[in-house]
């Protein structure tokens, strides 16, 4: 069985908006991140596991709100006091998730299949979060995440890098069509390179 | 617009937000006799004060968390947001 991306219908590769007179290979760059492994992990209340014995990749689970760690194959965000959402392109995750994790101290979810992934890239990405989402980004930093709303949309935000600036944003996939018109819609005045 | 504070993700738009009722609603005792008057009182019958008022809040659109929030109705002022096992 084949898989079909969540944008698989909308994203239309190629140059978009107003981007005439400006080098291309300076354009925002927005692409649909697919393939990906998305595993939401709820350590139970009456759980007495010590998180800092959990570790993917070298990589631990964020203690404090607001943060994500990783890499371009990992990432590990915070969701919420206990929560935290895995991403990776490895298929195999889940087996080194499980072998960590006993039933009796995480509830793990895979929702691989019900998120869609946009990766925003270039200096302009930080115009086009703040055109459509509340959240305050003045001290948004790199490995810094947030759920918020994105023209009234939740999505999660996280910052993958700041060099160049690189944002992922995570939608519900039964939001996809309009997510993606809102990201491209911001993103037409800069003009964009959908890749 | 409001800011709230959420205790979990720090100040936040109300955009993400839910307001969720009064905070001081108490259910009243399981296995106890109940008089209609006090389930009235309980599903039905809110006050409604002018000055501050202890509400539920659901960060809705972030953590997900509930939590209480002490906010003068007239003004609008929060005083003080706090996780569900705090009190003001």
């Amino acid at each position: 069985m084949s898989k079909i991306s969540p944008l698989s219908n909308s994203h239309e590769l190629g140059i978009h908006g107003n981007c005439k007179n400006k080098d291309q290979a300076k354009l925002l760059a927005i692409r649909e991140i697919t393939n990906i492994k998305i595993y939401q992990l709820s350590k139970f209340k009456k759980s007495n596991f010590d998180i800092n014995n959990f570790s993917l990749d070298s990589y631990k689970l964020p203690t404090e709100s607001g943060l994500s760690t990783g890499n371009e194959n990992l990432r590990i965000q915070w969701q919420a006091p206990n929560v935290w959402m895995i991403l990776s392109h490895n298929n195999n995750i889940i087996q080194e998730i499980e072998r960590q994790c006993e039933d009796d101290d995480f509830a793990i979810t895979d929702l691989s299949h019900s998120r869609a992934i946009l990766e925003v890239k270039g200096k302009d990405a930080l115009n086009i979060i703040k055109k459509g989402s509340p959240l305050n980004l003045n001290n948004f930093r790199k490995n810094n995440c947030a759920n918020s709303v994105y023209h009234g949309i939740t999505v999660s935000i996280d910052m993958v890098n700041d060099d160049p600036i690189t944002f992922n944003i995570m939608a519900l996939r039964s939001f996809a069509g309009s997510f993606h018109h809102a990201i491209t819609d911001a993103s037409l005045e800069f003009g964009f390179n959908a890749i | 617009m409001l800011e709230i504070k959420c205790p979990y993700c720090g100040n936040r738009s109300q955009n993400e937000f839910a307001y969720g009722g009064d905070a001081t609603v108490k259910r009243p005792e399981l296995n106890t006799e109940v008089s209609d008057q006090d389930w009235d009182n309980f599903v039905y019958y809110r006050k409604n004060p002018r000055g501050n008022h202890l509400e539920l809040w659901h960060h809705i659109s972030g953590c997900r968390q509930w939590f209480k929030v002490l906010r003068n109705t007239a003004t609008h002022d929060i005083i003080q947001t706090m996780e569900m096992k705090e009190n003001p």
